[in-house]
């Protein structure tokens, strides 16, 4: 190739650029053509399912409507339900930071075999679904499960741990950590320890280290970690729905509900978009963020 | 803050303000650094000189406080400082890497130490102006680290050394990125900065030049221990070890061997240390042999051997004569002056030398 650049004249700027887009239109169409196919069209789709009109007995007939979306935007309850997706998720999101920080930065300082034994340990969980974990949760939560075992047999009153919020945090947390953590140590290319001792010789201690040159320097990893858990909190449903029982209401499993048992298909398409919605703000969200930081 | 030692003791007689007391640094069975002893007086500026890989950095990083010492004790102004955290010691480190903070502007950089030690809003202001200023970076306050050329950054990272005014200022090659012209006053900045604040100092370097022009002391470091203490001109005149003649300015190193304290070559005797049997090496530097034409009455000089020039190297400046005697190379150096016949390869010669300039070391067989 150089032996070619180097025979060649040079080419014109203008033409040279215009080869250059070439390439990079030829280099993005495979996978612009299978988001197209994959993912546009079945979201067009949902958009326009989301105006056909329900009859009384769940049938769907494609007469456009806005009914579906004027129920969703009147009634309270999907107010509320949208709401307490998001601070469900936003909660589950800084727990599973708080959990997963100080291991990935434990992480990203090991090194050797020591290193890749824990990588693989917290890449691990990952191997096994997430109904599986799920049931080892509820074997630990459940009523006669390990905690309340465990407490009743030194004499604490059991605590509710499943069919709440507190359930679901606890299970999607642990689910979402390794996510958290590969994501941190993604972003953590800029921590070097050079620079955290160059800090302790102009006179800061080891906690205005943390808050001034580590804290800063991985806040890419910190954002990049919250904006895919968040998406992934939201858009989780086995775990809400086995932990919570039916009785922790989010926009996952009201989608999933009202398609598959209570078959108001119109409806679970507009609550679909509204989850596309709320994702399209975090992304705004973490764009900002991350301009703000950098 | 209190317990920053901010108005260091007058150092014991005897003793200097910074010593270092048998510091030893070893990883597994390698010691990076074996045995350091090293005194350095109040306000004097030390070089660390040495091969790449000798310990000069690991040295540094123990006064620093940043890796432990094996063995070994750091003091300063009679306190010992072996335990306490590197946040403490009142030290300014550049770093061979410069290690700035890439998240924070030059100014901010700057100003770091300054805020961790609590100095006021203006004064900071003030100071890390005039630190940027001294570096020469005026107008790239508002700079990133990554819009810095590396020559910039290394700036800055003195800047930021200099600016806490801190009571060891430990700069590992901290001009090893600049070029001839900024290097050179970026030394006499370093050394104006360093006298007029009265700051002890040492500098890391593998440049002689450096070493010996800017520096009251020279400490010669080789595989982690030191081989001389001294100055200047201490190192140069008299050097102590074979290392050390070698490394310190130019020198022909003659293969030899001695017997009884006394070294034979080409015909001469030398005079070695006293009892000296074995394989010796016999060192004179290029510029203080003096040449004459085989035959002619060869005044100055207390030995004299002879050989036929094998090459000849015109730099200008300097006349350079690669003489074969015996078999051996030796360097000649003159200075030219302009009219004189310039010998020619096959020539006879006579080489001789002062008795004080020429060292014979014994070399482990
Ligand atoms: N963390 C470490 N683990 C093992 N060996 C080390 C470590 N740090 C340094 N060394 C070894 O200690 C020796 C001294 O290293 P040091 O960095 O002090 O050299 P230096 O004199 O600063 O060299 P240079 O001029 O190349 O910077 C080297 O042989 C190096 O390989
Ligand atoms: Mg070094």
């Amino acid at each position: 190739m150089s032996a070619a650049a180097a025979i060649a004249p040079p080419a014109p700027v203008s033409e040279a650029r215009r080869s250059g887009l070439a390439l990079v239109v030829l280099l993005i169409a495979p996978i612009a053509l299978i988001n197209a196919l994959g993912f546009l069209v079945p979201v067009l789709n949902l958009a326009r399912m989301s105006f056909y009109e329900v009859e009384p007995t769940g049938a769907m007939r494609e007469v456009y409507t806005l009914a579906t979306w004027l129920t969703v935007f009147k009634d309270t309850f999907y107010a509320e339900l949208i709401l307490n997706s998001i601070t469900v998720s936003l909660g589950i999101t800084l727990l599973t930071l708080v959990c997963s920080y100080p291991i990935a930065l434990y992480l990203h300082r090991s090194s050797g075999t020591w290193r890749t034994i824990l990588l693989v340990l917290v890449i691990s969980p990952l191997l096994t679904s997430a109904v599986v974990r799920t049931y080892g949760w509820i074997a630990i939560l459940s009523d006669s499960g390990l905690v309340n075992n465990a407490l009743s047999a030194i004499g604490i009153a059991p605590l509710r741990l499943m069919f709440n919020k507190t359930g679901v945090v606890i299970g999607l947390t642990e689910i979402l950590m390794p996510y958290m953590i590969l994501a941190l140590l993604a972003g953590f290319g800029r921590l070097d320890p050079r620079i955290e001792e160059a800090a302790s010789t102009l006179g800061a201690p080891p906690f205005t280290i943390f808050r001034r040159i580590i804290l800063p320097l991985t806040l890419p990893g910190i954002a990049l970690g919250c904006l895919l858990c968040f998406v992934l909190a939201v858009s989780s449903f086995i775990t809400p729905k086995l932990l919570g029982g039916g009785r922790v209401f989010l926009l996952a499993t009201e989608i999933y509900d009202q398609a598959i048992v209570t078959l108001n298909w119109p409806l679970a398409a507009t609550l679909s978009i509204l989850v596309l919605v709320i994702f399209g703000g975090a992304l705004v969200l973490y764009t900002r963020a991350l301009r703000a930081i950098m | 803050m209190t317990d920053r030692i901010t108005a260091p003791a007058a150092g014991q007689a005897g003793e200097g303000f910074l010593s270092l007391k048998g510091l030893t640094k070893s990883y597994g069975g390698f010691a990076a650094v074996d045995n350091l002893d090293l005194e350095v007086p109040k306000g004097e500026l030390v070089a660390f000189l040495g091969p790449s890989g000798c310990g000069k950095t690991t040295s540094l990083r123990m006064i620093a406080g940043l890796v432990p010492a094996t063995s070994g004790r750091i003091v300063v102004g009679g306190q010992d400082l072996t335990e306490v955290p590197t946040h403490r010691r009142d030290m300014g480190l550049v770093f061979q890497s410069y290690a700035l903070f890439p998240h924070m502007s030059v100014a901010r950089n700057v100003a770091f130490g300054l805020e961790m030690r609590k100095v006021g809003k203006d004064e900071i202001a003030q100071r890390v102006k005039e630190a940027i200023a001294l570096v020469h970076l005026s107008g790239k306050e508002e700079h990133r680290p990554s819009q810095l050329s590396g020559g910039q950054q290394q700036r800055v990272a003195l800047a930021r050394a200099l600016v806490v005014r801190p009571s060891i200022l430990l700069l590992d090659e901290p001009l090893s990125n600049l070029d001839a012209k900024l290097r050179d006053e970026m030394r006499n900045e370093i050394r104006d900065i360093q006298k007029r604040l009265g700051i002890t100092a040492i500098f890391v370097t593998h440049d002689q030049v450096e070493a010996l022009t800017m520096c009251d002391k020279v400490v010669v470091m080789n595989q982690g221990r030191l081989e001389q203490v001294g100055t200047p001109v201490d190192l140069y005149e008299t050097p102590k070890t074979a290392f050390v003649a070698g490394f310190v300015g130019r020198s022909n190193r003659l293969k030899a061997t001695a017997r009884d304290g006394v070294a034979e070559f080409a015909g001469e005797s030398f005079a070695a240390q006293a009892g000296l049997s074995g394989p010796v090496e016999i060192m004179v530097r290029p510029h203080r042999v003096v040449l004459s034409a085989a035959g002619a009455d060869a005044t100055a000089g207390d030995h004299r051997v002879s050989g036929i020039v094998a090459r000849t190297i015109f730099a200008g400046d300097i006349l350079q004569y690669d003489v074969d005697v015996a078999g051996q190379i030796v360097s000649v150096e003159l200075a030219t002056r302009g009219g004189e016949t310039v010998l020619q390869p096959g020539a006879a010669v006579t080489l001789s030398w002062r008795r004080q300039d020429v060292f014979v070391y014994g070399t482990a067989a």
